[in-house]
């Protein structure tokens, strides 16, 4: 199945490759751009973290030559040339390396893409999608654009075999935990129902208290929170220490004594870099929250 | 005679420092350039060069020079207009409501152009004249025009504009990063459509400010004073408060709120060179630029590899310098 579909994707790209002549390449981005190419890009600038693990994935690591400040995995990323943040990248360091093809996110705001555009930069952009399943065709899309479509593909299946695993072990879940997920350190933030972390909880056969929200983050009520009652909390955060210190906050100062997840000290740590990027290490991610929530469904399962 | 002398002595000192402006900023960069590297695109330029020196530093010094030029004239108008010295685009609410109306353009994703504006563009002038107008009629109620009350309607009807922003920020919540850069104002995506833009408007408002200038003058003197004198007050008062909204809106919409430079920079230059308004307008214009070419300078070098939002220096410099001011006029 998973090949099949694998095959699937791969037809309706190659359908999306228009050859104009000879070796030239042809494809249209997420904003709609046209982008032609005759030889493998040589210069690669990533505006993006999860771009960044995806080209080292795919073996560029020769290739790339600019990442944003955020792009700290793997390690050889913090050796490459830095060209700014997300949001405020600095053109300047951009321009100065030359590339023969930026890959943008849509993390990036829509104008700096444009500016880069009117510079007339070589970028791609790729929207963000809200399923974890976009990442398969986020780095078939990738693999076509830096003519690295074999390893590309021979990602995305193992990916996806992981994927499957999981779900098959979840398979005879019948109890849906409610979980609350909270970022953005101390203080009450959550994810509505249009980010990525929402479907990973999704996934993970969990069920998001504020998954009613249509919106990426948002402050949440405690209030709501005490009423929803949730049986886990999920601390998303960079590090184990921060973690300690916000459960810590949790328990002690947030007032939440009478939720569930708080009373049994159900209070979980999911690395920030894994989950808000959809990169190769999203399903990592999911196999951890799926194994949180539901522990003995790993049991008799690999 | 005296302010004639030093007029002079003045505008050789900020040729000057323009010049210089210009020069730092076309050598300061992320990407190290000298002197050399210019001279040799001078002459046989390059790609890569070209895009630095014209297309991102050029560009950016002269955005900076113009938003400057343009807030600080507007400063110095509403000083004029309100006879108030703690008058300008943001006490009056003009930069909050064009900038509320820029954010909204923003977030409906409106990409329309009329006339070669933006929506953007459109909806800053929008809205900034109409907390304007709200602003000025409520203040002019039975006839009189009480200037107490105009700059305290300016901040409240600012501050409703400042929250309805904040809103429109909060609850676009994915942008967040991006507002900041917003609400602190930022040169970093200038272009040469923006420059264009914002030109047009200051060559325009300056013009008619300068045609003006005389009855600027007696205004200042008070209402009645200036009607006496056969100035058609409420007339002039009509063009130099659109001209100054105009000014707001064209710099808050391409470049986000920047603070301070119309409140300080008109006092910098009436302590230089006195209060004609006939070359008040020209030497605020001037000195408003520079200042800000040089902020803008200061907020893309000072912090290697990041940007500063060029607001944060704008006010550090200038809060200071405003509560020494007003401590001196005590």
């Amino acid at each position: 199945m998973s090949r099949y579909n694998i095959y699937a994707f791969s037809l309706v790209f190659v359908l999306g490759v228009a050859l104009a002549s000879g070796q030239e390449r042809m494809m249209k981005d997420d904003l709609g751009y046209t982008h032609t190419w005759g030889v493998p890009p040589q210069r690669i600038v990533s505006l993006a973290p999860n771009i960044t693990e995806i080209l080292f994935a795919l073996g560029l690591e020769e290739e790339i030559v600019g990442v944003t400040r955020y792009c700290n995995y793997p390690n050889q990323a913090k050796t490459k040339g830095k060209i700014g943040g997300m949001v405020d990248p600095d053109l300047e360091k951009i321009i100065s390396l030359q590339p023969d093809l930026i890959i943008a996110f849509r993390g990036n705001p829509l104008r700096l893409i444009h500016r880069l555009k009117d510079l007339q930069l070589p970028v791609f952009v790729f929207e963000q999608g809200t399923a974890l399943e976009s990442v398969f065709s986020l780095i078939m899309k990738i693999g076509l654009i830096t003519h690295r479509e074999n390893p590309a593909a021979a990602l995305v299946d193992s990916l996806r075999k992981d994927y499957e695993r999981i779900q098959a072990c979840l398979a005879n879940v019948k109890h849906i935990p409610r979980v609350y997920v909270n970022i953005h350190g101390k203080g009450l933030w959550t994810c509505g129902k249009d980010s990525f972390l929402n479907d990973l909880v999704v996934k993970a056969k969990g069920l998001n208290i504020a998954a009613e929200i249509p919106r990426s983050w948002l402050a949440y009520n405690r209030e709501e929170i005490i009423h929803q009652n949730p049986e886990f909390i999920i601390v998303v955060t960079r590090s184990q220490k921060d973690f300690s210190e916000i459960k810590e906050w949790i328990i002690r100062e947030s007032h939440l004594e009478s939720v569930l997840a708080v009373k049994k000290e159900s209070i979980h740590f999911l690395n920030e870099d894994f989950v808000t990027r959809s990169g190769p290490r999203i399903f990592m991610a999911l196999e951890q929250l799926s194994r949180i929530l539901h522990p003995n469904s790993f049991r008799d399962c690999q | 005679m005296n302010f004639q002398k030093k007029r002079l002595q003045l505008l050789s000192i900020l040729l000057l420092l323009l010049v210089a402006g210009l020069y730092l900023s076309m050598i300061k960069g992320s990407v190290e350039t000298s002197f050399t590297d210019l001279v040799d695109f001078l002459i046989h330029s390059d790609q890569t060069h070209a895009k630095i020196f014209i297309h991102l530093r050029l560009s950016r010094a002269l955005l900076a020079f113009l938003v400057g030029a343009s807030l600080s004239l507007s400063g110095v108008i509403l000083q004029g207009y309100f006879q108030n010295p703690i008058a300008g685009p943001f006490v009056v609410g003009v930069s909050s409501g064009a900038s509320f109306g820029a954010v909204l353009a923003l977030f409906l994703g409106l990409n329309l152009s009329l006339l070669g504006f933006s929506a953007q563009s459109l909806f800053a002038f929008g809205s900034g004249f109409a907390i304007v107008s709200l602003v000025y009629l409520l203040s002019q109620r039975k006839g009189v025009f009480k200037v107490e009350t105009l700059l305290l309607t300016g901040i409240a009807a600012g501050a409703l504009a400042s929250s309805l922003t904040s809103f429109l920020i909060f609850f676009k919540s994915e942008s967040f990063e991006q507002a900041i850069f917003w609400l602190l104002g930022s040169f970093q995506l200038a272009d040469w459509n923006q420059i264009r833009v914002v030109f047009f408007y200051l060559l325009f408002c300056f013009f008619l400010s300068q045609w003006f200038a005389k009855d600027m003058n007696l205004l200042v003197l008070g209402d009645e004073t200036a009607q006496s004198l056969g100035c058609p007050v409420n007339r002039i008062r009509r063009i130099y408060l659109a001209v100054s909204t105009l000014l707001a809106a064209s710099a808050v919409s391409v470049s986000g709120i920047i603070g301070f430079v119309g409140l300080i920079v008109p006092h910098w230059v009436r302590i230089l060179i006195g209060p004609d308004h006939r070359f008040l307008f020209f030497y605020s214009s001037l000195v408003g630029g520079i200042f800000l070419m040089f902020c803008d300078l200061l907020a893309r070098t000072i912090l290697p590899g990041s940007e500063l939002p060029i607001g944060i220096i704008t006010a550090i410099v200038g809060a200071p310098f405003f509560i020494y001011l007003l401590n001196q006029q005590r």
